[in-house]
């Protein structure tokens, strides 16, 4: 097997917490924001595509590939960049193309939380069951997303509970969930594919 | 390392691509081909006129089909259920999206089309004596008890007559029937429906500025300058449709009804008196005890007759409003009163909207329940929202409604792919036909405020389409030029296909990509143009 980014067999314990988020030094930070910026702008490109998708009932079934967009920038760079590449680009965006922001940016924070939660772990992009781990975790983030959207709309936002539990949890749970269990393994392994193939060195040892 | 010896990432893709596939659909249809050619020094930018889309063409064709492929006195297209009260309004706002749909495409005038909005008239006006109870008449008139009433007292023959459907205290049929036959003329100008119009208009009229007897009266027989419904009752957004349609008549046969002040005093009583504290409409203001009133209104409140309509569900005598009614009124006044629509569309925006997210928003259906959604006002301020929103401009309104209230269903495109409507039976079937009617009104360039004019002076002489094999065509944009005396037509075809030109004073040649892609054939005095199917953008000079 050969080496991933993080060795999760290091032992995630010997990580201090700075290093864990990546920001233990300025220029850690600085490659932690650049990641982030990358990924907000790959978050927004692909938001900008619009997505097939197909309504049962209030359930709604397709793929929303921008979200794993959120969870893989967490796994490649620790949960600062995930959480600012989930904050920042559904922000950036509602605001470059909605010239609107709701709930106190607060919504938008809860996107981040996926990229925040994928980033707490280290995975080994080469190995199945850290991917499965990778899909669990960014299931696991979503759903903490939706519950803090759902729960920011019906207080903040003062959106109706049918509204809230029917148009915007139902949906969004159903659209989401198979997107980042999926899709982001997949990216995971297409990003260390092309950094293999263009920029080995830039892979952490 | 390869994709073999990992069985996960295999798996995942495997899932990806087959679920891909599974739920593969309601992506955003084509959009308008909209080209640009140089003919004669003159550049003809297609982007430049006005034009439909594929959706809003098939969203009319399935509304066409709800229209003609029953009876008129047969309701069942609809799926109205409980909602058959409002089945009448769903007619004319129908009849108002398709005249937003034809102003877009004015060139384009067959059958096909006129006879959609003739349809609608006639279901619109089926009466008992022809139809019985399967008539609006009955379902809106009758049914409620409403046959015969009287003013001041509602039960006393021996005072003024007001009963009866065709008004005046009908003002919620009336209005909308007129507009509707107003707008027809307005679109095709056949002078069917002239002589009832002005009845109508006459009628207002003398509602209006006299007790009822001709003896000139301020405010009219109720002292309010308004015609009420239901019909002891005057809202702001149901006297908004005939002083609308006032315009439009004035606009069309060059009368001057509201310049001789007949909606002064009616539309002063709106921004005065029917407004509550954020100046936006109440809705409803009663001007006499309505027939059967026991005392309360429920919850305890007590009515003050006249005065405004009071909330049900609150017993401190609140006024009632609704996003609805505001949207609605605002929007038809706006030709009349700009600046009013201009000064509270925000502020009607601030107190009615509900962000769900940043691409999706909602309108509470009253400001004493914020936040709520469920009722039909709160579907019906949000349906209006949107419409007036594209009025005012405000696109990123539009589009997160929009979001909003097509996301949930999946489009659904007949088997031959000439309609397209959205599924909305998980929520409501009725819903179905008024998402076609709405999804058009909020998408098509033309307003409300654009059909209150006539027609430019020589409309009915320009060269148009006046014949076509409509089954096998999608036209997307068709109008005269004027400037360039030329015919724009923006057209895809499904299978070859003729177009009957007609008012040409000389045979036309059709030009695609700057030259001369075909002459037109005479047939008497029009002028036939044949297709094969593709998509054409055509310069006919």
């Amino acid at each position: 097997m050969s080496e991933g980014i993080a060795d999760e067999h290091q032992g995630t314990n010997d990580l201090s917490v700075l290093e864990k988020f990546q920001v233990q030094s300025p220029e850690m930070i600085l490659w932690t924001i650049l990641y982030s910026l990358l990924g907000v702008g790959i978050y927004i490109l692909i938001e900008l595509i619009p997505m097939p998708y197909t309504m049962v009932s209030l359930f709604a079934f397709g793929f929303a590939p921008a979200l794993a967009i959120i969870a893989i920038v967490g796994a490649i760079r620790g949960p600062i960049a995930g959480l600012l590449t989930g904050y920042l680009g559904t922000l950036l965006y509602d605001l470059l193309f909605y010239s609107t922001v709701v709930g106190m940016t607060l919504p938008y924070l809860a996107y981040g939380v996926l990229g925040f939660v994928v980033g707490l772990a280290s995975y080994d992009m080469t190995n199945g069951r850290s991917l499965v781990k990778m899909s669990v975790l960014s299931a696991v983030g979503f759903v903490f997303t939706v519950l803090l959207v759902v729960v920011i709309g019906l207080t903040l936002g003062g959106v109706s509970t049918l509204v809230g539990i029917g148009f915007v949890m139902l949906p969004l749970l159903t659209i989401g969930l198979p997107s980042v269990f999926f899709l982001t393994p997949l990216f995971a392994r297409l990003w260390y594919a092309v950094m293999l193939k263009f920029m080995p060195k830039a892979l952490p040892q | 390392m390869s994709l073999r010896e990992n069985k996960f990432i295999v798996a995942a893709l495997v899932f990806t691509i087959v679920f891909a596939g599974l739920t593969f659909g309601n992506l955003p249809g084509p959009e308008t081909a909209l080209g640009s050619q140089t003919i004669d020094n003159v550049v003809y930018n297609f982007a430049d006129y006005p034009s439909l889309n594929h959706e809003q063409i098939a969203l009319f064709n399935y509304m066409r089909g709800l229209i003609t492929t029953e009876e008129v006195n047969s309701f069942d297209n609809w799926n109205a259920g409980g909602f058959s009260g409002l089945l009448h309004y769903m007619f004319a706002f129908t009849d108002y999206v398709l005249s937003s749909y034809f102003e877009t495409i004015p060139g384009y005038r067959t059958d096909y089309t006129r006879n959609t909005a003739h349809t609608l008239i006639k279901k619109m006006n089926t009466t008992v004596a022809e139809y019985g109870n399967d008539s609006v008449e009955y379902i809106e008139w009758e049914s409620r008890g409403y046959p015969d009433y009287y003013w001041p007292n509602a039960t006393d023959p021996t005072d003024l007559f007001v009963g009866g459907f065709r008004g005046p205290t009908n003002i919620m049929w009336t209005g909308h029937y007129a507009l509707m036959q107003a707008l027809h003329e307005r679109c095709f100008n056949t002078d069917e429906y002239v002589d009832e119009l002005t009845w109508f208009v006459d009628d207002w009229n003398n509602s209006l500025t006299t007790d009822g007897y001709g003896n000139a009266t301020e405010g009219g027989i109720w002292g309010t300058g308004l015609i009420p419904c239901e019909p002891y009752i005057v809202f702001a957004q149901c006297n908004s449709i005939p002083i609308f349609t006032t315009e439009l008549y004035d606009n069309i046969y060059d009368t001057q009804y509201m310049e001789s002040g007949m909606w002064d005093y009616g539309l002063n009583f709106i921004n005065t008196v029917m407004h509550e504290e954020y100046d936006l409409f109440i809705d409803g203001y009663y001007v006499q005890v309505p027939i059967g009133y026991t005392g309360s209104m429920g919850s305890g409140t007590v009515l003050t007759v006249p005065g405004p309509a009071v909330s049900r569900g609150f017993d401190d005598g609140r006024a009632a409003e609704s996003s609805y009614c505001t949207a609605w009124t605002l929007t038809f006044l706006e030709y009349t009163q700009p600046e009013r629509t201009i000064e509270d569309y925000p502020v009607f925006l601030e107190k009615y909207s509900v962000p769900v997210s940043g691409e999706q928003m909602y309108m509470s259906g009253s400001l004493n329940d914020y936040g709520s959604f469920g009722s039909p006002n709160d579907m019906l301020g949000t349906f209006f929202a949107c419409a007036l929103a594209k009025q005012r401009g405000d696109s990123v309104t539009v589009q997160r409604i929009q979001n909003f209230l097509t996301s949930p269903y999946n489009k659904v495109w007949s088997a031959d792919g000439r309609e397209m409507h959205y599924d909305t039976t998980s929520l409501s079937p009725f819903l179905q036909p008024v998402m076609a009617g709405f999804r058009i009104w909020a998408t098509t360039p033309v307003t409300i405020p654009d059909l209150a004019d006539a027609r430019p002076i020589g409309f009915w002489d320009y060269p148009y389409i006046s014949q076509a094999d409509d089954e096998d065509i999608w036209v997307y944009q068709a109008l005269w030029d004027d400037d360039n005396s030329a015919f724009i037509l923006n057209i895809k075809v499904d299978q070859t296909a003729t177009l009957t030109l007609s008012n040409f004073d000389h045979a036309p040649t059709a030009y695609s990509g700057g030259v001369p892609l075909s002459e037109l054939v005479a047939a008497g005095s029009d002028y036939v143009l044949t297709l094969s199917p593709g998509i054409y953008n055509l310069v006919i000079l």
